[in-house]
C-alpha cells in the first residue's frame, strides 16, 4: 500500500535489489482478492499477506497464504518451490 | 531471621517473563529463524510466568515467616497478568484476517496488473514474465516470478 517513494526508502534501506512495486490504491490486490478492509493500523485498508509462484506461461505454480501476519513463507520454502518449476 | 527460605518460584516467574519480553519485544530475538513460526511461543511464555508468580503468591501469603516478598509477588504476579493478556490478544489480532480463498490459486492463471516500480515506471506481471526491467536494466527471461504480497517489512 506503500507509496514508491516509501518503497523507494526500504529498498535503499534493506539493500533490496529485486522489483518493489507499490500499490497505494489496492489495485492488484484487489484483483487476487488479498484485501483486508480497516485491517491495517490507524484503520486503513492493508494487503493479507500472500506469495505466489508464477510461471512463464502466468500460471500460479505455488502459494502461500499464512493464517497468522506474523508468520511467513520462509526463504528455504520459496526457493524450493522455485527449483521444482524448469 | 531463622528458618527462612527463597521464594524460588517468583525467581522463575521472573526468568520466564523476562524469556517472553525478549521474544516478543526485542526485534533482535524476535528475527532468529523458527520463532516466526512458532508465534504462540510468547503466550505461552507469559502463561508459564503467570503460574510461577501465583505460586509465589501464595507461598508468601500463606507462609509469610517462611517466605518473604509478598509485596513483589503481587506487583509481578499482576504486571504479568496484563502483559499475558496482552500478548494473548496481539495473537489473536495477529490471526484475525481474512482468508484467501477467493485468492488465486494453483493452477490458475495470476490475473495481469500493473504497478508502478520504486523510480515510478508502470511496471506489469507480464513484463516481469517476459523480460524484468530492474533499475533500468533489463534482464533475461525468467523461469518463473515469485510474487510477494508483504504487510508489515519483515
Amino acid at each position: 500500500m506503500d507509496e514508491p517513494g516509501v518503497s523507494l526508502d526500504l529498498a535503499r534501506k534493506a539493500g533490496y535489489t529485486f522489483t518493489l512495486l507499490s500499490d497505494p490504491d489496492a489495485k492488484a490486490i484487489r484483483r487476487y482478492n488479498l484485501l483486508h478492509p480497516k485491517g491495517g493500523p490507524d484503520g486503513h485498508d492493508i494487503s493479507r499477506p500472500a506469495e505466489f509462484l508464477v510461471d512463464r506461461t502466468g500460471t500460479v505454480r505455488w502459494t502461500n497464504f499464512t493464517e497468522d501476519i506474523r508468520v511467513r513463507a520462509r526463504a528455504a520454502e520459496m526457493l524450493a518451490a522455485a527449483q521444482a518449476i524448469n | 531471621m531463622p528458618n527462612q527460605r527463597a521464594n524460588r518460584p517468583l525467581w522463575l516467574g521472573a526468568l520466564f517473563l523476562v524469556l517472553a519480553f525478549l521474544v516478543g519485544a526485542v526485534p533482535f530475538f524476535a528475527q532468529i529463524p523458527g520463532q516466526q513460526a512458532i508465534p504462540w511461543l510468547n503466550p505461552l511464555l507469559g502463561a508459564v510466568a503467570v503460574v510461577f508468580f501465583i505460586r509465589g503468591l501464595l507461598l508468601a501469603i500463606r507462609q509469610p515467616g517462611l517466605y518473604r516478598g509478598k509485596a513483589a509477588a503481587w506487583t509481578l504476579t499482576i504486571l504479568s497478568s496484563v502483559l499475558f493478556l496482552f500478548s494473548l490478544f496481539a495473537y489473536y489480532a495477529s490471526r484475525h484476517i481474512p482468508d484467501a480463498k477467493a485468492a488465486p490459486q494453483m493452477g490458475q492463471k495470476a490475473p495481469d496488473f500493473e504497478l508502478k516500480d520504486t523510480s515510478g515506471q508502470p511496471v506489469s506481471l507480464a513484463q516481469l514474465l517476459a523480460a524484468p526491467v530492474n533499475s533500468g536494466k533489463t534482464g533475461p527471461q525468467p523461469k518463473a516470478v515469485l510474487l510477494v504480497f508483504y504487510r508489515g517489512y519483515w
